[in-house]
């Protein structure tokens, strides 16, 4: 199960509103031994700290654990913001979920 | 849609709920498609207004006291302009430190980043403390041509 690759797609805006069950979303695969998380943007208008802080955390449970993580179909703005915060540095993001599948399996 | 010498705009008092962040939001939505501004600008405006207007309803009213915020955007020719009023305790976002965007997962800490996005997408950004009030207010200086619809 820790192999397969779990995947997240937040849907419209993730703000400060709407990350505490995003949160819990992720919490919960981890915490069910997910080692591989596939976050995918492709439904996604909108986020804040609140939402990069969740991703981040998440991110370096996976790291502390072995495990990984990819970001997918992030749209122009979005993939700026990551930009902006140096996350697009420490996070794998990859323009399709094909791509970032296949890090993710390899 | 014409009118670029026109000043427009609008504001809003708001209570000390973060669902206020989502209306604000909303609003500047609705204003920025009402007078054609692009979405990028939009959204940039929505990301300061959330991070800044999240913190001030988080911290800035230990019980008891007053509140007041208001927000207020004006558009003229060459910019947008957005200011938050509040009657919470003193706080300059400014002073807080950015954080080290070069650092890895692991040494990363978690927050800090709300205030560099408000530095960083906005063109200038003031805080002034009077009247026992804060005032935030910050700008972007709009480029001509595809900006804005404009008259020939």
């Amino acid at each position: 199960m820790a192999d397969e690759i779990q995947v997240s797609r937040p849907k419209g805006r993730l703000d400060s509103n709407a990350c505490a069950a995003f949160e819990t979303e992720l919490v919960g695969y981890l915490n069910a031994g997910s080692q591989r998380l596939l976050i995918d943007f492709s439904d996604l208008d909108y986020i804040s700290s609140a939402g990069l802080r969740v991703i981040l955390m998440a991110a370096k449970r996976l790291k502390a654990s072995g495990g990984s993580i990819a970001l997918c179909s992030l749209n122009e703005t979005i993939g700026e913001v990551f930009e902006v915060s140096g996350f697009d540095r420490i996070l794998d993001i990859h323009k399709n979920a094909e791509s970032a599948r296949a890090q993710l399996a390899s | 849609m014409g009118g670029t010498s026109l000043r427009d705009g609008f504001a809003a008092e708001l209570g000390k709920d973060l669902t206020e962040v989502d209306r604000v939001g909303r609003l500047i939505e609705e204003f920025g498609e009402r007078t054609g501004l692009p979405p990028k600008l939009i959204y940039h405006f929505t990301l300061a207004f959330d991070e800044l207007l999240t913190n001030t309803i988080s911290y800035g009213f230990p019980d008891g006291m007053h509140e007041q915020i208001t927000v207020s955007v004006t558009l003229d020719e060459e910019s947008l302009v957005a200011e938050i009023l509040d009657s919470g305790i003193a706080f300059n976002p400014l002073e807080r430190e950015s954080p080290d965007i070069t650092l890895s997962v692991e040494d990363r800490p978690i927050g800090g980043l709300g205030v560099h996005f408000v530095r960083t997408f906005m063109d200038k950004v003031e805080y002034r403390r009077e009247d026992g009030r804060n005032r935030l207010t910050m700008a972007k200086y709009l480029k001509d041509s595809t900006e804005r619809e404009s008259q020939p």
